[in-house]
């Protein structure tokens, strides 16, 4: 027989150990929120309204709001570092295309690895990518939040309606009831 | 040779096992890949200088990288020969100039495809079609080379459809587009040699598109009708999402001809195109996309809208260099393409750089 046929994908995927989730409080109860808009149209809105829901319904404390320069790419360490000290927990949205939503994963998981619980609102179209970037960053099962899709071009009323419609599931996220949820 | 082996000395049983292997490995882009051997990637690591362990391309947030030899491996399995390698690692970097290819675009619901344009001798050298049908089918460096670069972004940077390659429908061509310009029948200067290279430098130039129109005048030799109808194709509003755009005019040599023999140096037709390539307010809005000259999607607010006249004109180019302008196909009929660019053209041509032989440098 012949030679092997060689392999053409490098099988260089990094080396991170397996994702331990941040401790999740057991309450929003008095917290402190980053809110991370990714730059995408209405995602600002979005993670406002998310928050003053987060405020009304579970009693957050207050809010910060930070910005990604770049939706599509993985957020500055700095920014990620920055959120870690201003917020005990973090919201990111939304992943409503092909290489943000993967990218709002990465920087839950990043957010994650700092100690930082975080919770990322995608649309419902890109689980299968936001999935295979958890997979990439050692993080497979990492779970996060859907809301319908799209997000781009809603009206305010249909964005607030997205909020609060999502709000329960990210609060549980963020929570201790979704602790050791994902993890291997 | 393999390639001069008679039919009977063949083993085509091993050959579909082999082929059935690879896409049994999830290698393939849907066609059959040539099974790559060590002993053919060597062959295509003797065409160049560059080192196999070179990473030529990284996807930071993927943790992927290609080197040199995963090209190699890539661009043989895709059924270049081993002399198109060093046109493929010259195209590599060209589509990486991109700032959109570092940046998600293989990731994007845009689903954008490689332009690739080759220049220089070269195209002669390896059999690159510049003339008839030069966007296909049936000359393997133009299918092939740009198959390359598709397999390297699926298998080196791990980047598949329904995974991390998110795009809504894709579009016709992708990772297909690949001609010689007809630099023997263009009246200009070669786009690689505009580009700052010097003529008889065999050189790539890449950008990411998203579509491509063809504008088929053969219905005046009136130069500025010619090209009002290539204004009317690049205004088109459904392929308007941002204010600044890039579009690549590919003209057909008789489209190139009589605009040059009426006097028109590229750059006039660049400036000829800047200067009518508008849409009025009243057109925007129409389509809902109004606010697409002042950099947003959507509408503006109605606050807005008061500030703005109906027959306010927005420019869908402004600058020469958001109008690449490259010339391929026969001259046996007046017909051009126009291509959108998905992000920014690099504004740049890669010089090929084939292995350096008894010391005497390579073209």
């Amino acid at each position: 027989m012949g030679s092997s046929i060689m392999d053409p994908t490098g099988q260089t995927t990094r080396a991170e150990g397996a994702l331990q989730p941040a401790i999740r409080p057991e309450s929003l109860k008095g917290m402190t929120v980053g809110l991370l808009d990714n730059g995408k149209q209405n995602a600002g809105r979005f993670v406002e309204e998310l928050g003053k829901v987060l405020v009304e319904r579970y009693g957050v404390g207050r809010v910060v709001l930070r910005k990604k320069p770049v939706a599509t790419v993985d957020a500055p360490a700095q920014l990620l570092d920055d959120l870690h000290h201003a917020a005990e927990l973090v919201v990111i949205g939304v992943g409503d295309c092909g290489s943000c939503s993967a990218a709002a994963i990465a920087d839950g998981i990043a957010l994650e690895r700092l100690g930082t619980p975080t919770a990322v609102v995608c649309t419902e179209s890109f689980t299968a990518t936001a999935d295979a970037m958890a997979v990439i960053r050692g993080a497979a099962g990492y779970r996060h939040a859907t809301v319908a899709h799209p997000m781009a071009g809603l009206p305010f009323e249909k964005v607030r309606a997205r909020a609060e419609g999502v709000a329960d599931e990210v609060a549980s996220l963020l929570t201790g009831a979704t602790v050791r949820r994902g993890a291997a | 040779m393999v390639g001069d082996s008679a039919a009977t000395d063949l083993d085509p049983d091993a050959a579909q096992a082999a082929i059935e292997h690879c896409y049994h490995q999830g290698w393939s882009d849907g066609l059959p890949l040539v099974p790559a051997t060590r002993e053919l990637v060597d062959r295509f690591l003797a065409e160049t200088d560059r080192s196999p362990d070179e990473v030529i391309g990284r996807m930071d947030n993927l943790g992927r990288t290609c080197t040199v030899e995963l090209a190699a491996v890539n661009a043989a399995m895709a059924g270049c020969l081993p002399a198109y390698f060093p046109v493929v690692l010259a195209a590599w970097e060209a589509v990486m100039r991109d700032r959109a290819a570092k940046g998600g675009a293989w990731q994007s619901t845009s689903g954008p495809a490689p332009l690739i344009i080759v220049n220089g001798p070269v195209r002669e050298e390896l059999g690159f079609n510049s003339s008839g049908g030069a966007f296909g089918p049936g000359f393997r460096p133009n299918a092939t080379v740009p198959r390359a670069i598709g397999l390297i972004v699926r298998n080196a940077f791990g980047i598949r459809p329904h995974e991390l390659d998110q795009a809504t429908q894709g579009l016709p061509g992708r990772f297909a587009m690949c001609f010689g310009e007809n630099e023997e029948e263009s009246p200009w200067e070669p786009l690689s040699v505009e580009m700052g290279l010097f003529d008889g430098q065999s050189a790539v130039s890449a950008t990411l598109v998203r579509t491509c129109e063809f504008v088929d005048n053969r219905h005046t030799q009136d130069p500025e009708q010619v090209l009002f109808d290539f204004a009317d194709t690049i205004v088109r509003t459904g392929s308007l999402i941002f204010a600044d755009q890039s579009c690549f005019v590919v003209f057909g040599p008789e489209h190139a001809q009589l605009l040059a023999g009426a006097g028109y140096s590229k750059n006039d037709v660049k400036d000829w195109l800047i200067a009518h390539c508008v849409r009025s307010e009243a057109d925007l809005r129409r389509v809902g996309k109004d606010a697409v000259a002042e950099g947003g999607l959507g509408g503006r607010g109605p606050s807005a809208e008061e500030r703005v006249s109906q027959d306010t004109l927005s420019r869908v180019v402004s600058t020469r260099e958001q109008i690449p302008i490259a010339v391929t196909g026969a001259r046996n009929a007046a017909m051009s393409l126009v291509c959108r660019v998905f992000g920014t053209w690099s504004n740049s041509s890669c010089p090929v750089e084939r292995r350096r032989r008894n010391g005497t440098g390579g073209t």
